[in-house]
């Protein structure tokens, strides 16, 4: 399978991922690091970036609900933002936009951070 | 058996010694000094006799034992030394005991025929061992067999030996001298065959240069006190004068052999570190090239590697700088510290591009700061790269104090080495991954069973209702599953469901999903209900990352309607009239969220069924597929399909369905589960009104008359 690559990003006290390629069984454990560490660096306000994404697996799906409890019993969250269609779609067929903030741009999802 | 037999002619050879010494010994009690030519004769053969036994017995004694040179030649000095003392004592002892030995000698007594039949012993025993010793470092380390070379001088020293005793005459004295003279040559030609020197170590050789001097005086000293008068000559003429003679040739040839070994072995000394070097090197190497072959763990393997690292570059420490993950750590290192070494490691990637190293380089460590920062005063570091599949995975150092440099040879063992090292990584690795390979594919194996016991063998038969299932797996179990479920009062319930994850942990939640809407379809009527439990159960029972999205449906055959939930699964298609109707209520993934949110969120749709409505349920195994160029399969290509199908049965579509996947795919291996269930109403009314219709038109045209 093609591969995949993160990228974490600090802002101010917003941290975001970069996701590029394919995210799937093999590739998750991958991004469950990335947010593993910033669960640890006490980083719970997390945006996640979809643009360079190009296909989730229900696998890659597990990894968001892994981490968000937690994140959210510490007042924080993640929220996505950049997604393709099919890619959202993918998201929207589970119901995932009734348990994660959906943004089509990664400064809407930061601003979302900034205003509360 | 064979040592028996061997033993048994040990013994043979022991027993004809003992007769052939008491025959000498009653000759001697009997004659007293001969005079006459044939006893003359005769004790010379019993003396050839008795030394040949001894040569027999002593050659079965030394094969038996594994002899290092040195311990030899130590022998050869102890028994030298024993020579001196009985010649000197003999002298002595004798002289001071006796007034008129020679009155002895011509009329012996027992207690004089023993003490004499003993010494002669001493000397039968002394020579044939010194024979023996240098023999066999004769024979040490020689490639030809030359065992001509040295037998011919021995037959040469009883030549000499028996002419001085036979021949007498001056007339007659230049055989003598002609035998003595080959004789020497022949001492100084084998005295040159002494290779086996140069394999031992500088020690060795300096304890030998000691030795071989003090043995070459202690023979040229036996030598002097042989050749004198004393009464160590009288005792053994009054035997043969060709045994004192023969002892004298032996002891020259001592003499010449440890003067020659003496010379040797120290024009040797100034290579010999050079050689034990290279000799530690190849045996490190062979050493190390055994291990790649053994060594299956890691981490020991490493551990050698900075060891035998140590020993070939005579570095004062060795460690390996291994990058995991994109973090860089000490292993197996060897007389640092863990913190010098991490010191050393930055100082290291900043000289050094760890990816593109690809020969050993040295840095030194002039910076005074450098040195420092750290205990052991190291002033030089070798780095060598240790590659596996391609990329450099790790760095060999080896560092040396102040004052030490790297010779050429010791960069270049280095290198050589970390070759080595890569290869038996890369050995390493491969085997670990092999055996991964092994274990997932056992998994998968057992997976893919799991998924074939779970899944229906065949489909329900109803009257109208035609029903078409098609599963084909992916090689890493996907955890699709779908089912059927006959219920009372002509309804047919059916899941399909999608298990996030792949491979054995998806096999068990299929298992457990299986066991859940078997027995919710038996007590739960409606499909969202039954999703609703089913999403409780899920919550409490499986690990926050992993779901499964499913799709219930309930075909009622009696009220003609179908009723469906759906959990995050993909739209369930509805054929009618050439058109495709999307059914997809809303609904969240099962074991995502908790119940009083889900069931929120949770819809039903019912819809009334039509003559030939076909209703198509799939996982993503299908829109997911993909083509050599990674497009998908997609929903709206699959919907064309299912337009232009036409009027066929519910199998015909599924045949030509998978056809159409399969072809898309065909370039691109098969990722997903794929799972198709298709099935077809056919309403009572139009079935009735369909026999009718068949009826008309079996009766000929009357009734199409009548219209």
């Amino acid at each position: 399978m093609a591969e995949f690559n993160t990228s974490v990003l600090n802002k101010g006290d917003i941290s975001v991922i970069n996701l590029k390629g394919y995210l799937d069984a093999h590739t998750a454990p991958k991004l469950e690091n990335n947010f593993t560490q910033l669960i640890d660096q006490k980083r719970f306000n997390i945006v996640v970036n979809f643009e360079e994404l190009a296909y989730i697996s229900s696998a890659g799906l597990g990894v968001f609900m892994a981490y968000i409890e937690k994140i959210r019993e510490n007042n924080g969250d993640i929220k996505l933002s950049n997604m393709s269609d099919k890619v959202y779609n993918i998201f929207d067929l589970l119901g995932f936009p009734l348990l994660y903030e959906i943004y089509r741009t990664e400064d809407e999802a930061v601003k979302k951070f900034v205003g509360e | 058996m064979k040592s028996k037999i061997l033993k048994n002619q040990g013994n043979t050879h022991l027993r004809l010694f003992i007769a052939a010494v008491t025959v000498l010994f009653l000759l001697r009690l009997i004659t007293g000094r001969p005079d006459s030519l044939l006893l003359q004769i005769l004790q010379v053969i019993l003396i050839i006799f008795i030394s040949l036994f001894l040569l027999l017995m002593l050659i079965n004694y030394q094969n038996r034992q594994t002899s290092v040179p040195l311990s030899l030649v130590m022998n050869l000095g102890i028994l030298n030394a024993v020579a001196f003392l009985v010649i000197t004592f003999a002298d002595v002892i004798t002289s001071s005991l006796l007034d008129n030995v020679n009155q002895m000698i011509s009329s012996p007594g027992l207690v004089y025929g023993v003490v004499s039949i003993l010494y002669i012993l001493i000397f039968i025993g002394y020579y044939t061992y010194v024979l023996i010793v240098l023999r066999h470092l004769f024979f040490l380390n020689q490639i030809k067999n030359a065992s001509i070379y040295f037998n011919t001088m021995v037959m040469f020293f009883i030549m000499a030996a028996l002419s001085s005793q036979f021949f007498v005459s001056e007339s007659l004295s230049f055989i003598e001298n002609t035998f003595l003279i080959v004789s020497v040559l022949l001492m100084i030609f084998n005295s040159v065959r002494i290779s086996w020197i140069a394999f031992l170590s500088k020690k060795e050789k300096v304890y030998l240069l000691i030795l071989s001097v003090v043995i070459s005086i202690l023979f040229a000293v036996n030598l002097g006190n042989t050749s004198g008068d004393g009464i160590h000559g009288q005792v053994l003429d009054s035997f043969s004068s060709s045994i004192n003679s023969f002892i004298t040739t032996v002891m020259l040839y001592g003499v010449i052999y440890f003067f020659v070994l003496f010379f040797t072995t120290l024009f040797h000394l100034p290579t010999a570190e050079a050689y034990d070097r290279k000799a530690q090197e190849v045996s490190s190497l062979q050493y190390f090239s055994k291990l790649i072959t053994e060594v299956l763990d890691f981490n020991d393997l490493a551990e050698t590697v900075t060891d035998i690292t140590i020993k070939v570059s005579h570095s004062n420490a060795a460690w390996i700088l291994w990058r995991d993950n994109d973090q860089f750590t000490t292993l197996a290192n060897k007389n640092i510290g863990y913190v010098d070494s991490e010191k050393l490691n930055k100082i290291i990637l900043n000289n050094i591009a760890f990816d593109k190293i690809n020969s050993t380089r040295t840095i030194s460590l002039t910076a005074e700061h450098d040195k420092e920062s750290q205990s052991a005063p190291f002033e030089l570091l070798s780095v060598s790269p240790i590659r596996s599949q391609g990329a450099v995975k790790g760095l060999l150092v080896a560092a040396k104090i102040e004052g030490m440099l790297f010779a050429k040879d010791d960069l270049s063992a280095v290198e050589t080495f970390s070759d080595y090292a890569s290869v038996a990584i890369e050995n390493a690795q491969l085997l670990e991954e092999s055996i991964e390979k092994e274990r997932l594919e056992k998994e998968l194996d057992v997976a893919r069973e799991i998924q074939k016991k779970i899944l229906p063998d065949k489909e329900p038969a109803y009257e109208n209702l035609q029903i078409s299932s098609v599963f084909i797996p992916a090689f890493e179990v996907g955890g699709d599953y779908y089912d059927f479920f006959e219920l009372e009062d002509q309804k047919l319930g059916f899941v399909i469901a999608d298990v996030s994850g792949k491979g054995i942990s998806a096999a068990f939640v299929m298992a457990e999903v299986k066991g859940i809407f078997e027995s919710l379809s038996k007590t739960t009527e409606r499909p969202k209900d039954i999703l609703i439990r089913a999403n409780e159960i899920l919550k409490n029972t499986l690990d926050s990352k992993t779901f499964v999205s499913a799709a219930f449906g309930i075909i009622d055959l009696q009220n003609e309607n179908l009723c469906i939930a759906r959990a995050g699964h993909c739209p369930v298609l509805l054929l009618r009239e050439k058109e495709t109707i999307q059914i997809k209520p809303s609904g969240i993934g099962l074991g995502l969220i908790e119940s009083e949110h889900f069931t929120e969120n949770m819809e039903e749709f019912m819809i009334e069924l039509k003559n030939d409505d076909t209703i198509i349920l799939y996982t993503d195994g299908i829109t997911e597929a993909k083509n050599d160029k990674l497009e998908d399969f997609g929903e709206s290509y699959f919907k064309d399909i299912l337009l232009d199908s036409g009027d066929c049965t519910a199998h015909d579509l599924s045949n030509k369905i998978i056809k159409e996947v399969t072809i898309f795919s065909q370039n691109y291996s098969q990722y997903d589960d794929i799972t198709l269930v298709i099935f077809k109403f056919e309403s009572r009314q139009s079935a009735k009104a369909g026999q009718e219709r068949k009826k008309i038109s079996a009766q000929g045209g009357s009734a199409m008359a009548e219209n």
